[in-house]
């Protein structure tokens, strides 16, 4: 009976196999990747229709001439919390400006209540959108607040910003897609 | 006692079993609830916020969100289930889908568990060949029957390990 | 006064690094005094390991310590601690996050390795067991390693704190956290021991018969562990999380499951090679690859490649446990090509219809499973890598593989325990199996009274009936020679996990296959009917306290007793968790949620109720099987070895 060495040949190629394996770990990223990218940018904006915490009922198509931006908050996330001063002080930078784009805070899963509690604490006093059933979020495709999306004057979406924001980061987005605008207004 | 283990009672079992799984196969089931549709639904969809949970499975937000959006839809009953998960993939891009394409590098999920399956079933039967060349190979014709006497005989062949 | 606030850190530290020091000395004596063949250093092993094993012991006391009185000046109980939860949840609350399951995963460990050191300290000088204690060792030093530097349970936490949140809620939720993870950990480290003793035998190029008698029992030990943990984790899946199912196919779970399914493996194929002295070389295989399972798979869930429920936060632990794991492989790896050929059995197998066969056949179909439950896992890494685009594998892929290995495993266990070793006539299989068969055609013709429909249940349902049937004969057949003693030994406990496994599979068959569920708008005092059973919204009940505001919908169910689905608010996270009601019975549970928008000043509820056939069976299996382990861990009656297989099963207790 011939004994060939087989095992070096198998635990080489196994080994290999391995090793391969190892290196795409050690080099995977952990977690998350680029969700700022949306089937609907440059979509006509979903229907928003719904009603409102602090004022009338809303609905995007009356919008239409000025940009809006949503924000999708909820009060028991900390990034959402983190950005609120960053959301107050752009509302103050549109009142100021020529054309002031509208913001818009939309909640889903929370409660009226820690809602007007947060705003009455932190400031902000825009409008803020109930989602309850969560409609307005699945047609946004909205994975994880925060997230803020700018829609133009014509009801186009324009920018989906996923996560939290940085500091006057919203504005000088805005502003980028105010120069690039070219719609049936200007 | 014997002629009952014999061939022929033997096919008449896999005739019954055969008929029976018949029956079961194409008996309905009885009407599915909309709730079972809504979860047969969200099985197949994955929480946008939950890396692999299903949306059946998440009690985040979002799961939550699209759940009443898969219930509206089940409510309306307009659409189909492949309609109403393609029309939730279109928004949230296809990381929403919890089943695999078979296209491109993603059928390689589907691809290699199959090759796996086929290659070491195909080493055991080159392995049981080489086996029976071997054992023939040393052995003389004597030696095999002397052990295929030996085989018959033996009254205990062993139960108890 | 002297305060002991404060202490629990300089100590648990202290302790850690005794234990670090402790096991290196042990590595380095047990080494020396192998190669040198000094029995005088080897003598001073199992003081090393009982060393290592009493600073971990008095390390881990420091923890509840520090958990038990809230001593906030460590950051890990900043993390998990909180004045409010209460005392139980507040002693598990000590391996709820990354850094005190790391130290638990060190005190099994020591823990094992004192017990090998005492249970072969007259067998010190056989080198087998030198090398295998060395590789205790070794892998304890990593693991210390790991408790002082990325994962250390004692680091100082940032002044000032005098609360915290509290561990996860989903984990100060129910009585079984406190049995779970211990459970789980005690088999998944317990897969060390085997591994220890594979690179033993690696490295003397002997593989030792006798040991490997030794090391099935401590790997069938494990495997049992590792069982019952993961069907507790089912059952506390099934009981917290709300959606009425037992397993998800989460990253974590995955990780407990592929070693789980090659240790499966191994405790079949071992046994031909008990038997027939062959399959040597793989089942080293096999126990490596088991313990290198349990290394990949904390690896891929506790460094955040991969996220799941089970999320553990970030650390920087990746890169140790990736660094050890290439380690592993590329050693044991290396020994393998290197002795592989030695070790390798000059024996051949007559006949795929046999014994053997189905073992091997067992064993291709477990290798290849646990080969496609790890590539689902990893696949989402492997595509994001090579296309940078994001892909969730998830329940549906690996349902749709999992059933046709399942029904493939029930049909091989139908056939093989009545296989005879070496070789099986027509004849015998026909004279054997004839009453098991009919089992299978009675569990089918009952499933279909009962109303089954479909291929796959009723295939399951079958399949179920045939190798219960096959393994209750080999039971009946072995009591009735031998009484009692007919149900210990590995083959008649193996057949007890067997009827454990056939009752899991068909009861997981049964409620994937026929569970409805509807969600029902309940209004106060009115009662609504839903497959076959009415409920009735009766009251809310609001429970406030310094942890969590919850509020409970009391359902009253086909008139009789009230069933309470409560979603609870925990204060520190903000976060809502559902917590289900079950009505159980041996032939379906009643499964309500309780469903948002929740508010106890209402008048009615939206309640979720899912009725689940058979769940109970699910438990009642994994105890089994868990019964069944401890049969099989007993040494039944055997032959003398130097007896004739022809001869009689001797009377007199045989060990």
């Amino acid at each position: 009976m011939s004994k060939r060495p087989v095992a070096p040949y198998i635990s080489g190629a196994v080994g290999v196999v391995l090793i391969g394996l190892i290196v795409l770990f050690a080099f995977a990223k952990p977690g998350g990747g680029d969700i700022a990218r949306s089937p609907l940018l440059g979509q006509p904006a979903p229907v928003v229709q719904s009603t409102s915490l602090n004022g009338p009922d809303f609905d995007l198509a009356r919008r239409k001439g000025s940009w809006v931006v949503f924000n999708f908050f909820n009060s028991t996330c900390v990034p959402c919390r983190q950005e609120h001063p960053f959301l107050v002080q752009f509302t103050k930078d549109q009142a100021a400006s020529a054309n002031p784009a509208e913001l818009y805070t939309i909640v889903n899963d929370d409660s009226d209540n820690a809602v007007t509690a947060f705003f009455d604490t932190n400031g902000g006093t825009w409008p803020i959108v109930r989602d309850d059933d969560g409609a307005i979020s699945v047609a946004f495709g909205v994975a994880k607040v925060p997230e803020t999306w700018i829609i133009d004057p014509d009801g186009f979406v324009r920018a989906r910003i996923a996560g939290a924001l940085t500091a006057g980061y919203l504005t000088e987005k805005l502003n980028e897609l105010k120069s690039q605008y070219t719609g049936t207004e200007s | 006692m014997k002629k009952l283990k014999s061939w022929p009672v033997w096919m008449l079992m896999g005739v019954i079993v055969v008929a029976l799984l018949a029956v079961g196969a194409t008996k309905d089931s009885g009407p599915r609830t909309q709730g079972d549709r809504i979860d047969a639904i969200s099985k197949r969809l994955a929480c946008p916020t939950c890396d692999g949970e299903s949306v059946y499975v998440s009690r985040a937000s979002a799961a939550e969100a699209i759940r009443t959006q898969v219930a509206r839809d089940v409510a309306s009953g307009k659409l189909t289930d492949n309609q109403i998960i393609a029309g939730i993939a279109r928004t949230f891009n296809a990381q929403v889908l919890l089943v695999p394409r078979a296209t491109g590098l993603d059928s390689l999920v589907w691809v290699l568990p199959i090759a796996a399956l086929v290659c070491s079933v195909v080493g055991l039967a080159m392995a049981f060949r080489r086996w029976k060349r071997q054992n023939l190979g040393d052995a003389s014709a004597q030696d095999i029957a002397l052990v295929e006497r030996l085989l018959a005989q033996d009254p205990t062949d062993d139960e108890n390990v | 006064m002297f305060s002991a606030e404060g202490l629990a850190g300089p100590l648990g530290r202290g302790a850690l690094l005794v234990g670090l020091i402790g096991a290196f000395f042990g590595m380095f004596a047990a080494i020396s005094g192998t190669r040198n063949n000094d029995p005088k250093v080897m003598r001073l092993v199992p003081r090393f390991a009982v060393l290592m094993c009493v600073a971990t012991v008095g390390a881990f006391t420091a923890m509840e310590w520090a958990m038990i009185t809230r001593d906030f000046s460590l950051a890990y109980v900043q993390k998990v601690g909180s004045w409010s939860t209460p005392a139980i949840y507040n002693f598990t609350a000590v391996w709820s996050a990354l850094e005190g399951s790391i130290l638990l995963w060190v005190l099994v460990l020591t823990g094992l390795t004192v017990g090998i050191a005492v249970k072969y300290k007259t067998r010190l000088s056989d080198p087998m067991v030198g090398w295998a204690l060395a590789t205790m060792f070794f892998v304890s030093v990593f693991f210390f390693v790991l408790t002082l530097g990325p994962a250390n349970p004692f680091a100082a936490g940032a002044p000032g704190v005098l609360d915290g949140p509290g561990p996860n809620p989903l984990l100060q939720n129910h009585i079984l956290v406190m049995f779970h993870p211990p459970i789980l950990y005690m088999g998944y480290v317990g897969m060390t021991v085997p591994f220890a003793f594979a690179i033993g035998a690696l490295i003397t190029g002997r593989v030792g018969e006798g040991w490997l008698v030794e090391t099935r029992r401590w790997a069938l030990f494990s495997w049992g562990l590792l069982t019952l943990g993961i069907i507790l984790g089912s059952w506390w899946s099934y009981e917290v999380l709300g959606w009425s199912g037992v397993w998800a196919w989460d990253p974590v779970e995955n990780a407990s499951f592929i070693p789980w399914l090659t240790a499966t493996a191994y405790i079949h194929s071992v046994l031909v090679q008990e038997r027939r002295g062959m399959l040597r070389v793989w089942n080293l295989s096999l126990l490596v690859a088991t313990f290198s399972l349990t290394i990949l798979g904390t690896f891929l869930t506790r460094s955040g490649v991969l996220n799941s429920v089970h999320a553990f936060s970030d650390s920087d632990i990746g890169p140790f446990l990736l660094g050890f794991f290439a380690l592993i492989v590329v050693v044991s790896v290396g020994l393998i090509g290197w002795r592989g050929d030695k070790l390798r059995a000059p024996g051949t197998i007559d006949s795929p219809v046999s014994r053997e066969g189905a073992f091997l056949a067992n064993n291709v179909i477990f290798s290849v499973f646990a080969f496609v439950v790890l590539l689902g896992t990893v696949f989402p890494l492997i595509v994001e890598a090579l296309q940078n685009r994001q892909l969730v594998v998830g329940e549906p892929f690996f349902d749709q593989l999992a059933v046709p290995v399942g029904i493939t495993l029930l049909f091989l266990m139908s056939i093989a325990p009545v296989l005879p070793w070496r070789k099986a006539s027509g004849e015998l299989l026909s004279q054997r199996l004839f009453w098991p068969a009919w089992g299978g055609i009675g569990a089918l013709v009952l499933s279909l009274a009962l109303g089954a429909t479909g291929i796959e249940p009723l295939l399951t349902f079958m399949l179920g009936g045939f190798s219960g049937g096959a393994a209750l004969r080999q039971l009946v057949l072995a009591t009735r020679r031998q009484g009692w003693r007919g149900l210990v030994g590995r083959a008649n406990g193996g057949m007890v996990v067997h009827l454990g496994v056939i009752l899991i599979a068909v009861a997981l068959a049964a409620s994937n296959s026929f569970t409805h569920s509807q969600e029902l708008n309940l209004k106060q005092g009115v009662p609504v009917s839903f497959g076959g059973h009415t409920f009735e919204l009766v009251n809310f009940s609001e429970v406030v306290d310094a942890r969590r505001t919850s509020i409970s919908a009391n359902v009253r169910i086909d008139g009789g007793q009230a069933y309470a689905p409560a979603v609870t608010k925990f204060k520190s996270m903000g976060q809502n968790i559902g917590t289900p009601s079950v009505r159980t019975s041996f032939i379906k549970d009643i499964y309500l949620t309780l469903e948002p928008p929740v508010k106890a000043t209402s008048k009615s509820a939206k309640i979720k109720v899912f009725i689940k056939p058979m769940i109970m069976w699910l438990w009642i299996g994994g105890g089994l099987m868990g019964v069944g382990t401890l049969l099989a861990a007993f040494p039944g009656r055997r032959r003398r070895p130097t007896d004739p297989v022809s001869a009689p099963v001797p009377t007199e207790e045989l060990v």
